[in-house]
């Protein structure tokens, strides 16, 4: 598979799931595991484009796919507009659930660049944060659609 | 003694600095970037040379006598490297110590199990697949026992005993009686008395709890890195637990994704230490999945059944409140959550000026999971009570919500005001967050609305809450549950390098509320330098000085006291020295503007970073006698706090903030669902030392506040079983429930803190939920319904509108 641009093989046990797979045999911890049952959105990446919960997938499922996680959303030191946007409205606060709202914003506007209203909610709506409430998240989206727009 | 006496600025214009660029801003958060870019090393993200994964066997009776457990099979699983049962944990620990004291058990169920998730063995293998499957291969043999899982027949003479040596399962009865409340009820010409049930729910950090520790026999030494949001405290436990000296155990915590309390965890600690220790010293790593949590972590807290009054006179003057609370601790003591039953007296009667009360108080055991605290300890379900009888008392006068509160508020002229239970506010303006909120909302017309929308069939609720927030904890709070101890130091240290940058050394890790941030801009804006050149980092036990971390809403204030303390000795050493570079006195010199000069010579002066860099590499220029160390600790604590009296009544905690929560909801007759149409808040926590973090606060409390108010609630049948086990089940609330809120910030500065801040951490929890429940109740009247129980999950509230129609018909 390929993981934020470069590709790795592994042989894996076929029970090992996607998840356990990129933080444990890869070291790409920045994915988290919220609740290992496929309702908390911690551990969203990007599969084939497509956001995906890789705790209930299993790695062999991804052979062959092209990944990408929030290790894949900077350019080095400098932030993807999505993550410049959450520092900006202090769209955290632990953070531990970020990465995985990151990666299913980052879906939508690569779907499309005028999301409306319904869908930022429904794209938030899979995720679930402990910590900062929702407002400052949708703020946050709301400026990264901005920052996409002008880049 | 007062912070002027340490030299610590009670406000922002006391800093030495005419231009302070940080303090009171929105400022970007230090933390961010590397959460942002996953380079934050959460404790599952640590990997040692040789560590091993533990997996816990948990017992699926809620009451059971352990007969035997058999490891030999799970023992022979190649990759399994040690096994430990409940023989080990006798063999080299002790029970935990509790509050109140006697009701601990070991890490591993010894004789019996007395709940459902209660770890009875434990695996270390190299991996966690393997370890999971070897809990398959032990056999344990339980005789099942009649289980108690309701509090109300916890009690009954014959009920099954959770410490059968303990005689009952009674844990505390206490009766505080506080001025003259048969006189005040005897005297009323109105009370208002209603039985109350808040269910049990929890903190749920996104992040459960993880640890890996480390058993070295040679040294006799215990490391532990885990998530943990009182390393020092449970350093000390762990000391108690293993018998080793304290200077032994090492804690080194890591940054956790969210607590609210519940991240204590020690339980796994010590599993994870024992495996270690039978693994030769290999480190062990326990990462608790969800329905670990769930089950058997600190997910639970407030279960509780009261029995309350309001006394009031003709005009609605509260006279006196009473309270009968039995709480339902679970199996034992050991989650600290006895302190949420003791914390209601910070603040017992809220924002009035009630002249009596009386606080009837019992704890009790039963066959569930051991409650643990969570973000906002007790009053959340208490201010409930409280503002639900206000509502009532209201009704019955024929006065608004609002008018009956603003008869009973502390006025502002009153403050520092001692209320009846003993604790002390600050200072407040209770009617003018109550004004913010009603202009804020435009109330009248929202009345308007809801009796437009009422004639057409459409059941609209308005809540109007008012609540404190006591912050900056104190163990003396907790004096009444047998917590020992007056006092909780936080420290800091502040140093500058040889290059002239600044950095703090704290003992806490990092868990969402920004507090690295607010430490550096307090910094930054004392020697005036760009908060990037400011640095904080955590030290373990060993190396950090005295310090707590998170809880009860009393980081914030607590770390900005240390941080300017430290800053104040300092810069007292900086003046020495200068002042010999000056040829003056000490008393002659002073730092201004990041410059440390003469006074009233601003050409005698230099950047205070060339005086540290004359510390540290100029011995020749140094006066003699001086401490040529450009850095200093400074421990805070609360001035003036004192010891419980025999009632419990103590000045505990430091600061008393105040919000006003107006929300509106419409309840569905039909379907039973609870919408919330708008919300607005009128806040006053003192000076915003962040303003960002204080309205992440907020927010993040509305958004639970609305989860304990709706959705959450952990669940047994009464045979003590877990029936709410997964996400899917114990529902946590979402965007499509959390509404967006219109806010509005006030200021009372507290006299008593650094800066004038107020504890804020634990934020809209106190008051969210009270306003919700008190909106629905407020729909209902119409129909002649009360809702009484806690959360208002579609299904009891269907229950209850069936129950109205089946009584109207
Ligand atoms: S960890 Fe995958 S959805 Fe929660
Ligand atoms: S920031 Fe902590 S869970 Fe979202």
């Amino acid at each position: 598979m390929t993981v934020n641009g470069e590709r790795h093989e592994a042989d894996v046990e076929p029970r090992t799931t996607l998840v356990d797979f990129l933080r444990g045999t890869l070291g790409l911890t920045g994915t988290h595991v919220g609740c290992e049952h496929g309702v908390c959105g911690a551990c969203t990446v990007l599969w084939n484009g497509k956001a995906v919960r890789s705790c209930i997938m299993l790695a062999v499922q991804a052979d062959g796919a092209e990944l990408k996680t929030v290790e894949g959303l900077a350019d080095g030191p400098t932030l993807h507009p999505i993550q410049r946007a959450f520092l900006e409205k202090h769209g955290l606060q632990c953070g531990f659930c970020t990465p995985g709202f990151m990666i299913s914003v980052y879906e939508l506007l690569s779907r499309t660049s005028t999301p409306t209203d319904e869908e930022i909610t429904d794209t938030l709506g899979g995720h679930i944060c402990r910590c900062t409430g929702y407002q400052s998240i949708v703020e946050a989206v709301h400026v990264a659609v901005e920052k996409m727009r002008t880049k | 003694m007062s912070e002027r006496d340490t030299g610590i600025p009670t406000s922002v214009a006391e800093l030495p600095n005419s231009e302070p660029r940080y303090v009171g801003r929105p400022i970007d958060r230090l933390e961010d970037p590397a959460l942002l870019t996953g380079r934050t090393q959460f404790i599952d993200d640590l990997v040692l040379p040789r560590m091993l994964h533990c997996a816990i066997l948990r017992s699926p009776h809620a009451h059971a006598t352990i007969v035997s457990v058999d490891t030999s099979e799970a023992e022979k699983l190649p990759g399994v490297v040690a096994v430990v049962t409940g023989e080990d944990a006798k063999r080299w620990s002790n029970p935990v110590m509790t509050v109140p004291p006697g009701w601990g058990t070991h890490c591993l169920a010894t004789d019996k199990a007395r709940f459902v998730g209660e770890p009875v063995a434990a695996v270390a293998a190299v991996s966690r697949y393997v370890a999971e499957d070897a809990l398959e291969l032990i056999a344990v043999e339980y005789e099942p026992l009649p289980a108690v899982a309701d509090a109300r027949k916890a009690l009954d003479v014959g009920s099954p005993l959770v410490f059968e040596q303990n005689g009952d399962n009674v844990m505390l009865r206490k009766l505080f009686t506080w001025g003259d409340v048969d006189g005040a009820f005897a005297g009323a010409t109105h009370v208002v008395q209603r039985e109350f049930r808040w269910n049990r729910l929890g903190a749920n950090p996104l992040e459960t709890f993880g640890v890996v520790s480390q058993w070295d026999e040679l040294e006799g030494t215990l490391t532990c890195r885990g998530s943990f949001q009182a390393q020092h405290h449970f350093a000390m436990a762990r000391a108690m637990v293993f018998n080793l000296p304290l200077n032994k155990v090492r804690f080194i915590a890591h940054p956790h994704g969210g607590s609210f309390g519940g991240k204590g965890g020690a339980r796994g600690t010590d599993i994870t230490a024992l495996l270690s220790r039978k693994a030769g010293g290999r480190p062990v790593k326990w990462i608790e999945d969800r329905m670990e949590y769930l089950a058997g972590g600190a997910s639970q807290a407030w279960d509780r059944h009261y029995d309350a009054a309001v006394a009031l006179d003709a005009q609605g003057k509260v006279l006196g409140f009473r309270v009968r609370l039995l709480d339902d601790l679970g199996a034992t003591a050991e989650g600290w959550g006895a302190v949420s039953a003791a914390k209601p007296l910070t603040s017992f009667t809220g924002c009035y000026a009630i002249p009596a009360a009386q606080y009837d108080l019992t704890i009790v055991a039963t066959n569930k999971l051991p409650g643990s605290p969570y973000r906002g300890m007790g009053p959340p379900p208490h201010n409930w009570v409280l503002e639900q009888l206000m509502d009532l008392a209201a009704r019955e006068l024929a006065l608004d919500p609002a008018e009956i509160r603003r008869r009973n508020f502390i006025p502002p002229d009153a403050f520092p005001y001692t209320i009846a239970s003993g604790n002390e506010y600050d200072s407040g303006d209770y009617a003018a967050a109550l004004e913010t909120a009603l202009a804020m909302a435009d109330y009248p017309a929202l009345r308007a609305e809801q009796a437009r929308l009422r004639a057409e069939g459409r059941y609209l609720g308005i809540g109007l809450v008012n609540t404190i927030e006591p912050g900056v904890f104190d163990w003396n709070a907790y004096a009444i549950v047998g917590q020992p101890g007056t006092g909780v130091p936080e420290g800091a240290t502040v140093g500058i390098d040889l290059f002239g940058k600044l950095t703090i050394k704290v003992g806490f890790a990092l868990e969402g509320q920004g507090q690295y941030t607010v430490a550096a801009q307090v910094l930054a804006d004392w020697f005036k330098v760009d908060i990037a050149d400011v640095r904080v980092i955590a030290l373990d036990t060993l190396a950090a000085p005295p310090h707590f971390g998170p809880g009860g809403s009393r980081l914030g204030v607590a770390i900005t006291g240390a941080v300017l303390g430290a800053a104040r000795r300092l810069t007292d050493k900086l003046v020495a020295v200068a002042a010999g570079l000056f040829r003056t006195t000490p008393e002659h010199v002073e730092l201004r503007d990041g410059r440390i000069g003469v006074k009233g010579m601003p050409e005698a002066s230099m950047p205070f970073q060339e005086v540290a860099q004359t510390m540290l590499a100029r011995s020749d220029l140094l006066p003699p006698g001086v401490d040529p160390n450009p850095e200093a600790t400074y421990v805070w604590t609360a001035p003036g706090r004192t010891p419980a009296d025999d009632q419990g009544r103590a000045k505990s905690y430091l600061t008393a903030a105040n919000a006003c929560h107006l929300v509106l909801v419409e309840v569905d007759v039909e379907t039973a669902q609870v919408h919330i149409r708008k919300y607005w808040i009128a806040d006053d926590c003192g000076t915003r030392l962040n303003p960002a973090n204080v309205e992440g606060q907020t927010q993040g409390g509305v958004a639970q506040g609305v989860g304990a108010a709706l959705l959450e609630e952990a669940v047994y049948d009464e045979d003590g079983q877990l029936r709410t086990s997964t996400f899917m089940d114990y529902l946590l609330p979402t965007i499509y429930e959390v509404p967006m809120t219109e806010k509005r910030a006030l200021c009372t500065p507290s006299p008593f803190t650094p800066l004038g801040a107020k504890g804020c951490g634990e934020g809209a929890m106190h008051t969210t939920p009270a306003a919700i429940l008190c909106a629905i109740n407020d729909a209902l009247v119409p129909l002649g319904l009360e809702l009484r129980e806690v959360p208002a999950s579609p299904q009891r509230l269907w229950t209850l509108l069936q129950q109205g129609k089946a009584a109207r018909r």
